[in-house]
């Protein structure tokens, strides 16, 4: 008699591994045979989980579904499925490496866009099932001595997301979403796409970013204090001094644009809170 | 600078269509292949939500708290909105927005955990809000208990987080195993009904109620093959964990259905095999069919109403096991949520039979 792993590991072969005979060989002297063949049985458990995997992958990936269609999709899904099979009780997890292997799938060819938009797609799922969180408390801030601010560690909302790409994924992702009609051709050169993604109130939005406020954002992600997200921000130079009356520091310009940049992100609640960098 | 907004509500789907895809998935592929039209309410409302470019999705009696042997520390039994006698039905996330507006009369609902492990989103605050007007049971349906892993204690941490959020009155799981090796099919695989297998399962069921603090429910799953080396009846199997783990059942009398006839025994010998003491929910849904080579397999879909021979079932399951906690399970094609409120009407008339019966 087998023992209970050897059992389980000899059936999830004949489920995950393939339909060939032998993914069958040692599930199939497993089962009773009692009227249907045993290979029948194991194959009604085999298609359900690709059908489930398939379903997620769907759910995660509709712009993708729609661009590729249904039938390519259930190849690309079939084949992800091969490589990356579902490591959760929970299915929502599955198609985490999706858009890493339609980019591996497609990185000489044509068809990169693809990988790209996947990658938002994945991203926009994370920004939906984050936690909440509330405005940043002004008044707190106000306590902080404008001298101090340069130590100062602020945080992004826990749905808030950075998306850089060579392709403009968005007008992409939104014209296989938004609508059944046909979508109107994009041209796959109009542009990288740089855009932040948070949802707030229940609404998910997307924020386009200059170079620099990608970097300041990603800065302030990574934990820096605010005068090292400052100085990435500033190193492209394209901060825009000209609106902003946020008086964060006195002076230089570049703290100026800083101040904009930051009351900008403050008021659409992607900068949610702050703390006091350690001294160490 | 001009914000693009797209409704959250409107692809929210994709989160619990990821997890209804466990049970409406394993169901809908057997039934139609690969063909996506049988795709869940859940997934079905992502897309035509994300079409529209609008907001679319988005008893406990004296006996079960008595048989709670565990206990609940910390989260005392008042804050829980005990799940009374009339038949439930369960929630799938393109019920939401409809329960939350019109608040239908529906006696209590039932929640697949996974659908509501993310951190925030649409659907687990829509959750909460339903379940601060209805009482609530969560099911899970991927622990994977019946596995030869260690137990996921990621995945038993999530149930625990779950189970503080929404403090379901109920919380079930399934007598199967879906994983191996780290490597899972999302499905609710059939164990073999072995000495090894009993103690084994027994023995995580334990782990998995001393983790929760609280005791569990074990479901029956329906089968469509049987292991050579099983040594008992599966009734004998479910009766002795539940025996040995302390756990409670879930009697999901379609799948007893399905598993007898596809197997070829009585279901009135299940039922009659069960403590009627361990029995604390039960479960209704329907069921398909598919042939092969002039033979048919039952299977469990979920999509279709109860069949009459299920509701017969159910009239017997009521006369042994008393009044228990009743839901209407559909998991694919789910249809209008006043069909599944027919069928928790028609559950509760058959239990207004079997009492004047009884009586």
């Amino acid at each position: 008699m087998p023992s209970l792993r050897e059992l389980q590991v000899d059936v999830m072969h004949a489920l995950l591994d393939g339909e060939s005979d032998r993914a069958l060989e040692h599930a199939v002297p497993l089962i009773a045979a009692r009227g249907i063949a045993p290979s029948h049985l194991l194959g009604v458990y085999a298609h359900t989980a690709l059908t489930n995997f398939t379903e997620s992958i769907s759910s995660s990936f509709p712009a993708i579904r729609r661009l590729v269609g249904d039938d390519y999709f259930r190849c690309l899904a079939r084949g992800f499925h091969a490589r990356h099979p579902s490591l959760s009780g929970d299915l929502q997890p599955a198609g985490r490496r999706f858009a890493q292997y339609l980019l591996e799938l497609h990185s000489d060819n044509e068809y990169r866009y693809l990988g790209e938009v996947a990658r938002l797609e994945w991203l926009i799922q994370e920004t939906l099932l984050a936690a909440d969180h509330g405005p940043l408390d002004l008044a707190k801030l106000q306590q902080v001595a404008p001298a101090d601010y340069d130590d100062l560690r602020f945080e992004l909302h826990p749905s808030a997301r950075l998306f850089a790409a060579p392709f403009p994924c968005l007008a992409i992702w939104e014209a296989n979403v938004g609508s059944d009609a046909e979508p109107e051709p994009i041209d796959l050169a109009a542009g990288p796409d740089r855009v932040l993604l948070v949802r707030n109130n229940g609404q998910l939005k997307f924020h386009p970013l200059s170079r620099g406020e990608q970097d300041f954002l990603q800065s302030l992600q990574a934990g820096e204090r605010f005068a090292a997200a400052v100085e990435r921000g500033a190193g492209h130079g394209e901060l825009d001094a000209a609106h902003g009356e946020f008086d964060v520091a006195q002076g230089d310009a570049r703290a100026f644009d800083a101040a904009a940049v930051l009351e900008r992100f403050v008021l659409a609640e992607v900068i949610v809170d702050f703390s006091m960098a350690a001294l160490v | 600078m001009t914000d693009r907004g797209v409704r959250s509500d409107a692809r929210s789907g994709v989160r619990s269509g990821a997890r209804s895809g466990v049970r409406s998935g394993a169901r809908s592929g057997v039934r139609s292949g690969a063909r996506s039209g049988v795709r869940s309410g859940v997934r079905s409302g992502v897309r035509s939500g994300a079409s529209s470019g609008a907001c679319s999705d988005p008893r406990n009696d004296a006996r079960n708290d008595a048989r709670v042997e565990r206990g609940e520390p910390g989260s005392p039994m008042s804050a829980m909105a005990p799940i009374g006698l009339r038949a439930g039905i369960g929630l799938r996330a393109r019920h939401h927005l409809q329960v939350l507006s019109d608040s239908p009369a529906v006696a209590w609902f039932e929640a697949h955990t996974e659908n509501y492990f993310a951190d925030g989103g649409a659907h687990v605050e829509a959750l909460a809000r339903i379940r601060a007007r209805y009482p609530l049971s969560l099911h899970g349906v991927g622990l994977s208990l019946g596995s030869a892993d260690p137990l996921n204690t990621l995945h038993l941490e999530r149930v625990r987080r779950a189970v503080q959020r929404f403090e379901p009155a109920l919380l079930s799981e399934h007598l199967s195993w879906s994983s191996i090796d780290g490597r899972f099919a999302n499905d609710l695989l059939p164990l073999p009904y072995t000495d090894e297998a009993l103690r084994h399962v027994s023995t995580r069921i334990a782990q998995a109620q001393d983790y929760l603090g609280r005791r569990i429910l074990i479901e029956n799953v329906s089968s469509y093959l049987q292991f050579d080396c099983s040594r008992m009846p599966e009734w004998e199997f479910l009766t002795s964990v539940a025996q040995e783990s302390g756990c409670g059942i879930l009697l999901d009398l379609n799948n007893i259905y399905v598993t007898a006839r596809n197997h070829g025994f009585e279901a009135l010998r299940y039922l009659d095999a069960i403590d009627p003491r361990a029995v604390q929910e039960i479960h209704l849904a329907g069921h398909s069919s598919m042939e092969f080579e002039g033979r048919t397999l039952l299977i469990d879909t979920h999509g279709t109403p109860v069949c009459d021979a299920v509701w017969d079932l159910y009239r017997a399951a009521l006369l042994r096991f008393g009044d228990v906690p009743t839901l209407i399970e559909w998991d694919t094609d789910i249809p209008a949520l006043e069909v599944l409120m027919a069928e928790a009407a028609k559950a509760d008339a058959r239990r207004a039979d079997a009492h004047a019966v009884a009586a």
